[in-house]
């Protein structure tokens, strides 16, 4: 709320004009302190906007100017179209595109391995509090990736999962026959995604781990004389005291899944095989910069815009709910 | 808080009428006079630099007073950046752009360059690829072509006669089940991006199709239900349930994984290119002029004749908005001038679009690929759309999987082509 941040700057204000009117009391009398100090008050009620007129502009300017013309751009057509209204039929087009229903699938499924996302960070971070051996070394070991780009981790499994490479090698050796990782549709989308958590869950574990700095020793103390075995401590003591933090992971982890991917997409996949792998962002790029169709792009961005909208909606009323709880 | 509500409305109904009108706008060239500005990807190079030397001399002796700019941009980005550009109306006088799809969808920003160039249209190959609808948009600068390459020294080890491959598909089929036999795979192939598919249908077009198909399906008449044209794509899922092709070809990317596999002797055959990379002088480098090799086309429907599947590869078109179309076309002459694109040839080792070039020095593949530019025809995928290429890249994956039927690949072909 930046107007509540104003505020303060007003009230000293007001309380500074209440003081001049005492000292002068004549000139209250007189009937020239109103007119004098309406002037004073009009150059007051305008204060607080001129001062947050420089951020007000960037977001309008910057931010909320383009995206209008964003969304305008994607009634325009395409090509020999160029700048011709046609009301929705770049969104007809979007709908009717099986790769772009694919893209929007996959949206959902990454929705729906979110859980999986969160738990893998918040269990190692749980056996790292509690001490489990060499839990210095994990500690480092997994935040490792978070620095790592993703063209670079891309590259780094690109050859791992590669038909020939060492996984498939590793596998053969037990007797599993090889599986193209990366070129099955099946399965493709799912190494990408969870590449993408190995890759950035060390930034997860850290909030895990600051959320248990907050953990009240005493209940775990307590757990334990009770004779709570390590499921139930963490079970009925760790996930209830660890609520916010759980939530929060689950808004960035979800942000970092819808927003991030691309990089790992291009270099592992390039949205195949067989387009198994497009999200709206590899789509939007595909269009724009390989088919020349900036105002499909513009559709496709229009309802990605909306979809991250929905989610972010959502996420604030989580959010809220958990801090009414407090 | 009434003031408040009174600028947010100031607010609304300001950004409401920004908001009118299209976001984009075509008009000026960001050049001042005498200046041009040419974006392409190539001139950040080392082996450009002689290439750029020449054509920059070559342009000073008609416009000495001209400053020329050169911007090179990553090339992954480039169609994109590009593309910004054109949608502002804004941007470089010259531009690099490949020839077939990627500069037909985008005449609309360029200028026809029929009455500038008229002089090189006999020197310069390749004026195809960078045509549309009669008009010329862009001067060739190298030639992009599919050849079949293959690896003299798997032949010997399969007890193949390394000086005269197959001429005929089932000849051929039967030599890959010796060089099965032998160790090694048939084919070297990538198509995680579904561009296998397209040096695919290229390569083996002209002995697939008829004379006259082929010369429809480059005029834009293409009958996708042509028992020719089904046959190509079913010969592509033949070497897949054949096992023809390297393993994990869907996930094993072009360039330049399934080159490497060629270069080390792992596969026999790679439909590859004959400029910038994947080509006669990677190959040369690790398997060694003698043992590299260039085949045409086995023949596939009897009566038909190989032919060189080749395009114009790159070259440099002039944008709408320049301030003097005639001087940026000028420069676009220079870039292919003889001087400058024997200097590319040598330097890039790619097949400039001046055929007069002499290449003997370059070993036996490249003299080979030369002496068969004459009788060379426009390759089949170049004439299709961007978005028929796309969408004929993830069908060919599918039909390597063997998820989707031939007739199902050509009737969605066929609609997307129709389409566009």
């Amino acid at each position: 709320m930046p107007i509540g941040n104003t505020q303060p700057s007003v009230r000293p204000a007001s309380a500074g004009r209440a003081g001049g009117a005492a000292v002068t009391p004549a000139a209250h009398r007189s009937g020239a302190r109103p007119r004098r100090s309406h002037g004073g008050l009009r150059a007051e009620r305008y204060a607080p906007y001129i001062l947050v007129a420089p951020a007000v502009l960037i977001i309008v300017l910057l931010r909320l100017y383009p995206l209008l013309l964003g969304v305008n751009f994607s009634f325009t057509g395409d090509g020999a179209q160029n700048g011709e209204a046609v009301g929705f039929g770049n969104y007809s087009e979007l709908f009717g595109d099986p790769l772009f229903r694919t893209a929007l699938g996959n949206v959902g499924l990454l929705v729906l391995l979110l859980p999986v996302a969160v738990a893998i960070p918040g269990l190692l971070a749980t056996f790292i509090y509690l001490r489990v051996p060499g839990h210095r070394f994990y500690r480092s070991v997994y935040f490792f990736p978070a620095v790592l780009s993703p063209v670079i981790v891309g590259a780094i499994f690109n050859l791992l999962l590669a038909f020939d490479g060492p996984l498939n090698a590793v596998l053969g050796s037990v007797g599993v026959g090889p599986v193209d990782w990366l070129g099955d549709p099946d399965i493709a989308m799912f190494m990408v995604v969870g590449v993408h958590i190995w890759a950035t869950f060390g930034m997860a574990l850290v909030v895990f781990l600051a959320g248990f700095a907050t953990l009240d020793a005493a209940l775990l103390d307590a757990a334990r004389v009770d004779g709570a075995s390590l499921r139930q401590v963490v079970w009925h003591v760790v996930i209830p005291s660890l609520a916010r933090t759980i939530q929060f992971v689950f808004v960035t982890t979800m942000i970092g899944m819808l927003t991030s991917m691309f990089g790992l997409l291009f270099v592992m996949t390039s949205g195949g095989p067989e387009g198994s792998t497009y999200l709206p962002e590899y789509y939007i790029w595909i269009q724009q910069g390989q088919m020349n169709r900036p105002a499909l792009a513009s559709a496709a961005s229009t309802i990605l815009f909306v979809i991250m909208l929905v989610v972010g909606l959502m996420q604030i009323k989580l959010l809220e709910r958990a801090g009414k709880e407090d | 808080m009434r003031q408040r509500a009174m600028w947010s409305a100031v607010l609304v109904v300001g950004l409401a009428l920004a908001g009118c009108g299209s976001a984009s706008d075509s008009g000026k060239s960001t050049s001042s006079d005498g200046k041009l500005v040419v974006w392409d990807w190539k001139s950040g190079e080392p082996f450009a630099k002689s290439y750029l030397d020449k054509a920059k001399a070559d342009f000073k002796k008609k416009h000495a007073d001209v400053e020329v700019e050169f911007v090179a941009q990553p090339f992954d980005q480039y169609y994109t950046l590009l593309g910004a550009a054109i949608q502002s109306g804004k941007g470089p006088d010259v531009m690099l752009f490949n020839g077939g799809g990627q500069i037909r969808d985008r005449v609309d920003a360029l200028v026809p360059l029929d009455e500038y160039v008229a002089e090189d249209k006999q020197r310069l190959a390749g004026w195809e690829a960078f045509t549309k609808d009669g008009k010329i948009y862009g001067a060739p600068v190298t030639l992009q072509g599919y050849p079949i390459y293959y690896n003299k020294a798997i032949y010997q080890k399969a007890n193949l006669d390394p000086a005269s491959p197959a001429t005929t598909w089932d000849k051929f089929v039967a030599d890959c089940a010796a060089i099965a036999k032998a160790g090694s795979k048939c084919f070297a192939l990538g198509n995680k991006e579904g561009v296998g598919i397209q040096f695919w249908i290229s390569s083996m077009g002209s002995t697939t199709l008829t004379a006259q198909e082929y010369d429809a399906w480059i005029a834009g008449k293409r009958d996708w239900n042509s028992a020719n044209v089904k046959r190509l794509f079913q010969l592509w899922k033949e070497t897949g349930d054949k096992k023809m092709n390297s393993d994990g070809a869907n996930s094993t990317a072009m360039f330049n994984d399934s080159f490497a596999l060629f270069q080390s002797g792992k596969a026999a055959h790679v439909m590859g290119l004959m400029s910038d990379v994947g080509h006669w002088q990677d190959f040369n480098e690790f398997l060694t002029p003698e043992k590299l090799g260039v085949m045409k086309a086995p023949i596939v429907t009897a009566g038909t004749t190989p032919t060189l599947p080749y395009d114009g590869g790159i070259g440099y078109a002039v944008a709408k908005w320049t301030k003097d179309p005639k001087m940026a076309a000028d420069l676009a002459r220079s870039l292919s001038s003889a001087d400058a694109l024997k200097a590319f040839y040598a330097d890039a080792g790619a097949i400039a679009a001046d055929t007069t070039i002499d290449v003997s020095a370059g070993g036996p593949a490249v003299s080979t690929i030369v002496g068969e530019l004459k009788s060379g025809k426009p390759a089949l995928h170049v004439a299709l759309s961007s978005k028929t290429i796309d969408l004929m890249g993830r069908l060919s994956q599918q039909l390597l999987s063997g998820s989707i039927t031939v007739d199902e690949v050509v009737k969605q072909l066929a609609a997307s082509d129709q389409a566009g």
